[in-house]
């Protein structure tokens, strides 16, 4: 194994993905259970770690990278410390998205898409999270679920999470 | 066989295509079965050599019984099947498609190498024809991206038909490029940092349909149709892949070279639709440095002059050493043996390569670097370097004393030869290029390149190939073959001048390991620069390939 | 009201125990199924009628009937729980409160075609769905209900959940599977079908969350009650997530062929301030869309598709007389082209490319011509492609201007360069 696979794969990560790839037929398979766990731990993916996962699930490079860019949940550069998903698709449209996200551009003071200068924040839209019966909604840090929106629960949403 | 034999071997499937009723072999994709009754059905993403993808949607095809349109590239003929190739419904969806790559596609044609052999312009001809209806902005990508040391990216032309990346997939199996990011902003990538840098880098222009990945060789040299094209035989190495050499004789503002690139000929056996870098792009020595008259102790002399030379002195002494090489061509090899072997009966002839074993794979490139060694050896002449060697000893206790040599840089591969060099009574260099040996040698004869002669070379399989020549030889050039026959009939009877095919039916007459044949006969697939659309597409046998 | 059955455990806050789940009577009818053939139990989910709830609405009984056992190959059953299409909600419900509901469905699916190996594939973003089921997996493992011997019985059942990543097009079956091998989810050509070829090559069923879910109670109660619940040839309840300007927006479980109207009126509540109906779309965004005057249909497969829409995946999307169509529209076609894989070239540009029509048309420098270049584009792009996500932008893409022609035209007569004529005389 080269250098590089020994600077991202070190022991503490593969005790986490060695026991997932394991579950899988081919070496290649769990290639997206992968990129998702390293995400974790360093919290965005690198060319060098497309480059190592290529060398431990024995494929080229390139067919990491073609992985990473084409699904929308892998980040590659440094992620905000708080990210503000909002869904832009037809039934959060309908129930006033386009306002959430100019809400969120007035508070924040930055474009939808962008991150505050001090790399705190970060607004972006994204399509149907699966939530439509709590529109218009978004999704915080990758993770919870917050709906109903209007502009007194975005203005708290960034409060609750300044710190 | 019998008719149960041949059906088991050879299952037939019988379809009507366009009213044509014809039979052909079980599993034969509908792309191939058009193409048998003379039906055209375009394709961007398909390539016989490549796994299918079914992306361009551009073979599309109306199979009775079956609502939706099918794509021809990936559908099996079945027995009974009625298929429609231009009806109208074919026709207008065909239009379409071609619509819908053209949406973003940049137009960039009068700044890009693809024209004149770009399969968007050729069926956009045939088969749009269409008013734009795009009044929006296009998608804009990265343009004249070098992903390599000899291609040209321009990810706002591409088509996305993904054969590039099948061939580092599949056929180099190197698997540099990839696409990546989604929808309409797809692109075609190397990795960052790292390069398309295999053996075969320069078959990846071949394939594309577009201008996406052009050569950086021929970037912006001349406009595709001043170029002229004639079929020969790679000599960079002892496979022989079949090429097509592109000429420009008529516009020196183009530049002086003649020969201006090279590229693969269809060869089932040989090479397929492939050839590698290193005979790609091996072209301008043909027109370089090369050696233009016969000379004289350095001073340019007459042709016969130095042949009358020569003569004497072969029949003068018996002390003549002739160092041939495996990369002259059967003919020359034959007559050279027939002179100085037979007739002459001189002692030492040795063969010695001019070029050292290199590089080697398991797809194309052997680790000899000479077209014709397994000729010379069908022809009694093997390399032994030990008796090579003994050469030198001999040359210097004078027990040979005097040297021809047929086109190797003697003195820049053996030291011990230089040290002997300068002792000897005569040396005679016959060859196409200039070096250090021919630049000493007393005597100098200038020769024709590969693509300037005809010949045959035998390959590493001990398949016969024959070449015929495309260009004139440069400056007073000739085949070896000329001077040879010319030697013969000053030291001796019988020798008039022939055609390189009447030498080798003679050769083939007499020596069992050269098949009778024509030269057409041996001269592989014949093939035009700007096929419609369709270059390097095999001839319509290799549907008999297919079980 | 209708008995509810698998909404009965979607308590606000509460995922349903292993325990609890067994208390109210689960885990029973997976042990009749290790005790019955695998014909019997296939022929038993026939005579339910029970349709993939997914969005293909293809009969789940024949579905499996077209596994080959005889290959040698290893059967798969992947779960299709990417839950993409927008205005569908439901899956995300049955992972969170019934994870063993939805467990006992995936064992009885795998014992009815010799499955030994189960994927579940939960779109990436649903985190909390993900951690439970994680858990209710461990929990059913740790009781012996999967592993080499399950429920005691000599069978081996092991099921990995598999997270997606953010991609539309891994809710098309064989964009699924290729997700699955780790790679892009670009669909693959068919034929082959993913039932003889599919996972790592070979013969794999393919069902979604809410579909494998009513499978215990076919089981438990009778293929005949649970096709008597819903409407001819389409048995049983679904889930039908409603959402848009309703007063009361969720996930209702109703009979298949239940009454759209009733559904907007009576379990919707209405529309907010009691404003007018404009327009329905009845089964997720790539339905066609209906026009008030549509409403009174059963929402069942059937019924759907004689109005030349669909019932798709259940999710029912409620326009008031507010809506602006155009920019409906046009938010439907900028979700097409984000997801599209971009493999085939209709797809690939033509979504992009009527996208940015739409909003030509929205900014005020909109054509005449457009709409018949829109209706013309759109014709090319159903029906060429490789797989149906094209299909899915086709639908609402005829259907919107078919039915409200005249929204559009008032873009177009009202365009920029037609108010600066008018400025000027």
């Amino acid at each position: 194994m080269s250098d590089l696979f020994n600077k991202i794969f070190t022991k503490e990560v593969l005790a986490k993905i060695d026991p997932v790839v394991v579950k899988y037929e081919t070496r290649r398979a769990p290639m997206l259970e992968v990129l998702h766990l390293l995400q974790e731990h360093y919290g965005h993916i690198s060319l060098e770690m497309e480059e190592a996962v290529a060398e431990y699930l024995q494929v080229s490079p390139m067919d990491v990278r073609e992985v990473v860019t084409f699904y929308t949940l892998y980040y590659t550069q440094p992620k905000a410390k708080v990210r503000f998903n909002v869904c832009r698709t037809l039934t959060c449209n309908l129930l006033g998205a386009e306002n959430i996200v100019k809400c969120f551009e007035k508070h924040l003071g930055i474009k939808s898409g962008a991150k505050t200068q001090d790399g705190k924040f970060e607004v972006k839209e994204v399509e149907c999270l699966g939530a439509c019966e709590l529109a218009p909604m978004l999704q915080l840090n990758d993770d919870e679920y917050f709906g109903h929106l209007n502009e007194a629960k975005v203005a708290e949403l960034i409060e609750k999470n300044k710190k | 066989m019998n008719m149960a034999e041949e059906t088991a071997v050879k299952k037939l499937v019988k379809l009507t295509v366009d009213g044509k009723p014809i039979e052909v072999p079980i599993g034969t994709r509908l792309i191939e079965a058009a193409r048998m009754t003379q039906e055209d059905v375009p394709y961007y993403c398909y390539h016989p050599g490549l796994s299918i993808a079914g992306n361009c949607r551009m073979c599309q095809v109306e199979i009775e019984g079956i609502p939706k349109l099918q794509i021809a590239c990936h559908m099996e003929a079945k027995d009974g099947m009625v298929v429609h190739t231009k009806n109208e419904k074919v026709l207008k969806t065909r239009q379409h498609m071609l619509e819908f790559l053209l949406v973003n596609h940049p137009v960039d044609c009068p700044v890009c190498d693809q024209a004149g052999e770009c399969w968007l312009q050729d069926y956009y001809m045939k088969h749009g024809l269409h008013d734009s209806r795009v009044n929006e902005d296009k998608v804009s990508k990265p343009k004249a991206v070098p992903i390599g040391p000899n291609v040209m990216l321009d990810n706002e032309r591409c088509i996305l038909c993904s054969r590039c990346v099948r061939f580092t997939d599949e056929i180099s199996k190197t698997r540099e490029l990839g696409i990546s990011n989604r929808g309409d902003h797809s692109e075609v990538q190397v990795f960052p940092g790292k390069q398309l840098n295999n053996p075969y880098s320069g078959n990846v222009v071949d394939i594309c349909p577009v201008g996406a990945l052009t050569d950086r060789d021929f970037r912006f040299k001349i406009r595709v149709w001043y170029l002229k094209s004639g079929d020969s035989v790679c000599g960079g190495c002892s496979r022989g892949c079949n090429i097509q050499v592109h000429t420009n004789l008529d516009r020196p503002q183009h530049g002086t070279g003649r020969v201006k690139r090279l590229k693969p000929r269809y060869n089932a056996e040989v090479n397929q639709w492939w050839m590698c870098d290193a005979g790609r792009y091996d072209y301008k020595y043909h027109d370089e440095n090369r050696v233009l008259a016969a000379r004289k102790t350095g001073a340019q002399a007459f042709e016969e002059t130095v042949l009358k030379e020569i003569a004497a002195k072969l029949k003068a002494s018996k002390k003549t050493a002739v160092i041939l090489s495996p990369q002259m061509t059967n003919e020359e090899l034959y007559l050279a043996r027939k002179l100085f072997r037979d007739e002459l009966k001189l002692q030492h002839l040795y063969l010695a390569s001019p070029k050292k074993d290199g590089f080697s794979d398991d797809i194309l490139i052997k680790a000899d670097k000479n077209p014709n060694r397994k000729g010379a050896e069908n022809l009694g002449f093997t390399e032994t370097p030990e008796k090579f060697e003994s050469l030198f000893g001999l040359s210097a206790k004078g027990e040979v004393d005097g040297w021809i040599i047929f086109g190797q840089d003697l003195l820049s591969l053996y030291p011990k030869a230089r040290e002997v060099f300068s002792k000897l009574n005569w040396s005679l260099f016959i060859g196409s290029n200039e070096n250090e040996t021919s630049k000493l040698a007393g005597f100098v004869l200038p020769s024709a390149t590969s693509v300037e002669k005809d010949g045959t070379w035998t390959n590493f399989d001990g398949r016969t190939q024959a070449f015929r020549k495309v260009l004139e030889p440069a400056g007073e050039a000739k085949s070896e073959i000329r001077f040879l026959t010319q030697l013969g009939a000053l030291v001796s009877s019988g020798w008039s001048a022939q055609t390189a095919e009447a030498v080798y039916q003679d050769l083939a007459a007499k020596e069992k390991s050269f098949p009778v044949r024509s030269y057409a006969d041996l001269s592989g697939t014949a093939s035009a620069i700007r096929v419609q659309a369709a270059p390097t597409v095999p001839s319509l046998q290799q549907y008999d390939n297919i079980l | 009201m209708t008995e509810k059955l698998i909404s009965k455990y979607f308590v606000e806050g509460k995922t349903f125990s292993l325990a609890e789940y067994e208390q109210d009577g689960g885990y029973q009818a997976i042990r009749k199924a290790l005790d019955m053939k695998r014909e019997d139990i296939i022929e038993t989910v026939k005579k339910a009628n029970l349709r993939g709830l997914g969005g293909a609405g293809f009969p789940t009984g024949m579905k499996w009937s077209f596994i080959p056992q005889n290959t040698g190959k290893p059967v798969y059953l992947v779960i299709n729980g990417d839950e993409g299409e927008p205005g569908t909600f439901k899956d995300k419900y049955i992972l969170r409160h019934a994870p063993h509901l939805f467990l006992e469905g995936v064992m009885i699916a795998s014992v009815a075609n010799n499955v030994h190996k189960a994927y579940v594939y939960i779109r990436g973003e649903y985190v909390k769905p993900i951690q439970i089921l994680k858990k209710a997996i461990g929990d059913a493992t740790a009781k012996g209900y999967l592993g080499d011997k399950i429920f005691g019985k000599d069978y081996k059942l092991e099921i990995v959940v598999h997270r997606g990543a953010g991609a539309y097009i891994c809710g098309e079956e064989t964009g699924l599977l290729e997700s699955l091998e780790g790679k892009k989810g670009q669909p693959r050509l068919k034929p082959p079908f993913p039932a003889v070829v599919g996972l790592f090559g070979c013969p794999t069923v393919i069902n979604n969350v809410e579909t494998v879910s009513y499978l215990s109670f076919i089981l438990n109660r009778g293929p005949e009650w649970f096709a008597g619940l819903g409407s001819e040839k389409n048995g049983g309840m679904r889930l039908i997530s409603l959402s848009g300007h309703v007063r009361n927006p969720g996930v209702y479980e109703l009979p298949l062929g239940f009454s759209l109207r009733k559904l907007i009126y009576e379990v919707g509540g209405g529309i907010p301030g009691d404003k007018k109906l404009k327009a329905v779309v009845p089964g997720g965004l790539s339905a066609a869309i209906l026009s008030p005057e549509e409403i009174d249909v059963g929402l069942d497969f059937d019924q759907l598709r004689n109005l030349k829409t669909m019932a798709g995946s259940g999710g029912v999307i409620v326009f008031d007389e507010t809506t602006d169509l155009v920019k409906a529209l046009t938010v439907t076609m900028r979700f097409y082209a984000h997801e599209s894989c971009g493999q085939c070239s209709p797809c690939r540009e033509g979504t992009g490319w009527i996208y940015r029509i739409l909003k030509r048309i929205l900014e005020g420098k909109g054509r005449l011509e457009d709409l018949n270049n829109m209706a013309d584009i759109c014709a090319y792009m159903g029906g060429t492609t490789i797989c149906a996500l094209a299909d899915g932008a086709a639908m609402p893409l005829r259907s919107y201007p078919q039915k409200f022609r005249s929204e559009f035209e008032n873009y177009i007569k009202n365009s920029e360069a037609n108010s600066r004529v008018l400025q000027s005389t």
